[in-house]
């Protein structure tokens, strides 16, 4: 029996007003397990995607499934196991970060036992447990990519969706996230995660994708797509090739 | 908990200032918090008092009936007129969009707990009208004991049905606009001429109850207000229950916001990820092509920044933009129609002709242009970006003047379009409207910088939504409020000095006095300006 994806896109095209073709027929597919890079220049279509696999953006051309449930006619069921890092995370500012990671627990449902575990748990790994108790809008812009982490991490996804998750994070932050999310995609969680640093793509992913001007034009493992060479000097060669 | 229970306490905790007060450890932010709350306790006590002044009114002349009516009306007014201005914002196109659509929560869930946020946040000022009309009602109809736990829970009821019509509209302006490339634009423009449309419809209305030359004014009132209320169900039901203790009133008050309640979020909830998807896209035309660039003054590029924040937001532009709109609509009508019409409306009928009119007109001009200063507003406008301006190096003086020259720009266009109408309409001297210009331009001096001299006292950086300071904010309320009353004031005191003394003389005192008065505003900021 073939494995279903966790994430498949399907010929997915977003047109802002005006006629503007922000991602032109995109087309990928992350199984569960898969740590899958999305990379690509500013602007080249790498949010614009995200957001729509996390039902933020609507959009009219194609289709997206999460583990197999349609994003524009079942938004909850793919909700419910989908957790969203964006790269610059609007989290309520007067709210404590404990108030906050209560608000999204309550959302989905988190038992008591079981979200006092895991908050420990992650704000020991990410080292902000002291903070929790001061408002959001004194934290740095580190501390809150933190705090937004924890929050997608509490009810378990299935399906992780980061945008740009290392920019604004220390090292030993990003070394702890990077730990976590080969943890998750050990025990069957798909990751798909947009970045500039080729570097951390090329260490972290099984596949990847690369996006220019809103069409994929290049994607498949990471040992396929490069042929030993840098993903870097791939990412180039590809963009230059188009 | 239920999920809706849950999304309302974390947007109701997200902006209280209680949560703040309790967590923050910033002693100037709590001063802040407590110096807020006093002040709005000030201004519901304000509001209370004059309500149940007018209900004193009612008692005496034996027609405290009409006052459930007026109570439904005057609170239902102010929740339509109030929600329209803020549903983009609260409703659409709010910061934590991204982050809630992304939790498992309905579109239509997301939005109507939005919209209940906004029913609960502003009923203290609703309820502040309603308490007060009912203590004005007990003392003089006396009625059974069981009307005042009515009254209180059906208080509660009366702002839903306005406000949801005014969600409703305000997402028809947003459903529209977003299918253009301007959204903002579109959507600003809508929103402008629906609101210009009510007030045009509320004169018709009135001249409509007036032409029956009733002279007692609260006899006038009543009749309006009853009349309305057979135009406008949900009052007509308030009042039934209050006054019979219908019950089939409150079953409809209660139901029919509850069921509109229901039908307003379903529909809203299908098309809410498209309309906020549109208005939230910013798609790049990558068809800049280079060309020669101007070098400018600092104040001038502060003043450009400014416009272009001013036509980037739609909250910004109907709140800032709606008294010169306002302010060339009655020029360019006093123009068509002629004074005398207007002066028969406005004053019923009362003995005031034109001539006698023309030292007020700097006065009715300045009453639109001079509503809301965006320099009330635009120093806590810089939000989160203020380190752009605070990294420059330029003097925070600077700064203010950019935004002040901006001001300027805005409202003295209007200014001496207005007034030229008027003084042509009125047949007033080239003298005498070439006084008046300056007159409006003194007061438009003066409306700039104390504007700025409230927005930089009671600027506030740490908004979640501008919202908040374009509308809700202290300075815009310190400036607005004193400003509207003490203008209407002025406007009476020139009439009536206009009839004893020289005309010319008297625009002369009042250009040099707004003139100080702009001067001494002026040096105030330069002074603020220094210190923050």
């Amino acid at each position: 029996m073939t494995e279903k994806p966790m994430l498949e896109i399907s010929h997915y095209s977003k047109t802002y007003g005006g006629g503007k073709k922000a991602v032109d027929d995109v087309s990928l597919a992350v199984m569960p397990g898969d740590i899958y890079g999305f990379i690509g220049h500013n602007g080249a279509g790498k949010s614009t995607t995200i957001r729509a696999v996390v039902g933020v953006l609507d959009f009219t051309e194609g289709d997206i499934f999460i583990d197999g449930h349609s994003v524009k006619d079942e938004p909850m069921a793919c909700k419910r196991i989908t957790a969203y890092i964006p790269d610059n995370p609007d989290l309520y500012e007067n709210l404590t970060g404990i108030q906050y990671l209560n608000f999204v627990a309550d959302v989905f449902g988190i038992g008591a036992a079981e979200r006092e575990e895991r908050i420990r748990r992650f704000a020991g790994l990410f080292e902000i447990t002291k903070d929790l108790g001061d408002l959001i809008s004194a934290y740095s812009h580190g501390m809150k990519q933190k705090l937004a982490i924890i929050s997608a991490l509490i009810h378990e996804p299935r399906l992780l969706v980061l945008d740009e998750p290392f920019v604004g994070l220390d090292p030993k932050a990003a070394f702890t996230l990077k730990t976590v999310m080969h943890e998750l995609c050990q025990g069957g969680t798909a990751i798909f995660f947009s970045t500039h640093v080729l570097d951390v793509a090329e260490k972290l992913c099984d596949k990847v994708a690369i996006i220019k001007h809103g069409r994929i034009i290049a994607s498949g493992t990471m040992a396929a797509l490069t042929e030993g060479h840098s993903l870097e000097q791939t990412f180039l060669e590809a963009d230059g090739d188009e | 908990m239920n999920k809706n229970i849950v999304l309302l306490r974390t947007l109701l905790l997200s902006t209280s200032g209680w949560n703040i007060y309790r967590h923050t450890t910033d002693k100037k932010k709590r001063r802040r918090i407590a110096g807020n709350a006093v002040g709005k306790l000030c201004l519901y006590a304000m509001l209370m008092a004059f309500c149940v002044a007018i209900c004193v009114g009612y008692g005496k002349f034996g027609m405290i009936t009409a006052a459930p009516v007026m109570c439904a009306l005057t609170v239902s007014l102010l929740a339509f007129v109030f929600t329209l201005f803020k549903t983009n914002g609260y409703l659409f196109n709010f910061k934590e969009y991204d982050m809630l659509m992304s939790l498992p929560f309905e579109a239509r869930t997301v939005a109507g707990c939005k919209f209940l946020y906004m029913v609960v946040k502003s009923l203290p000022w609703y309820l502040s009208i309603s308490v007060a009309m009912l203590v004005g009602y007990g003392v003089y109809a006396r009625p059974p004991v069981g009307v005042y736990p009515l009254w209180l829970v059906l208080s509660l009821f009366l702002p839903v049905i306005p406000m949801l019509l005014a969600a409703f509209l305000g997402f028809v302006i947003a459903r529209i606009s977003a299918g253009f490339k301007k959204t903002n634009i579109v959507q600003t423009v809508l929103t402008l001429v629906f609101v210009i449309g009510c007030f045009s419809l509320r004169f018709v209305i009135e001249d409509m109850f007036r032409n029956d030359r009733i002279q007692a004014t609260l006899e006038l009132a009543s009749r309006v207000t009853g009349g309305a209320a057979r135009v406008y169900l949900p009052a007509g039901w308030f009042s039934d229950a209050i006054t019979r203790l219908d019950i089939p009133a409150m079953l409809l008050l209660t139901g029919v916001s509850a069921a509109l309640f229901i039908a307003v979020f379903a529909i809203v909830g299908r098309s809410y990820r498209q309309i906020n998807s549109a208005l939230k896209a910013h798609a790049a035309s990558r068809s800049y092509k280079m060309t020669a660039q101007k070098r400018h003054s600092a104040e001038a590029a502060i003043a450009f920044k400014e416009f272009r924040r001013f036509t980037g937001s739609t909250a910004y532009m109907v709140n800032g933009g709606i008294g010169m709109i306002l302010a060339a609509l009655v020029g360019l009508i006093t123009l068509v129609i002629g004074p005398d019409r207007i002066i028969k409306t406005v004053t019923q009928g009362a003995p005031v002709d034109a001539v006698m009119l023309w030292p007020a007109i700097p006065f009715i001009v300045y009453f639109f242009i001079g509503m809301v200063a965006t320099t009330a507003c635009s120093p806590s406008l810089e939000g989160k970006n203020y380190w752009i301006v605070q990294s420059l190096p330029i003097e925070k003086a600077t700064l203010y003047r950019g935004k002040m020259l901006f001001n300027l720009a805005l409202t003295v266009p209007f200014m001496a379009f207005s007034t030229l109408c008027l003084c042509v309409a009125a047949r007033v001297p080239v003298a005498e409207t070439t006084l008046y210009l300056l007159q409006g331009l003194a007061l438009c001096a003066f409306s700039t910088a104390w504007g700025c001299v409230c927005g930089i006292r009671h600027m506030r950086l740490d908004w979640e939504n501008e919202i908040e300071v374009i509308k809700q904010g202290a300075a815009v309320a310190i400036y607005m409020l004193p400003n509207m009353f003490v203008v209407m004031g002025l406007t009476v005191l020139a009439v009536v000095l206009g009839l004893r003394m020289d005309r010319r003389l008297l625009a002369l005192l009042f250009t040099l006095v707004a003139t100080l008065l702009a001067a001494l505003s002026y040096r105030r900021v330069l002074i603020l300006s220094k210190r923050r």
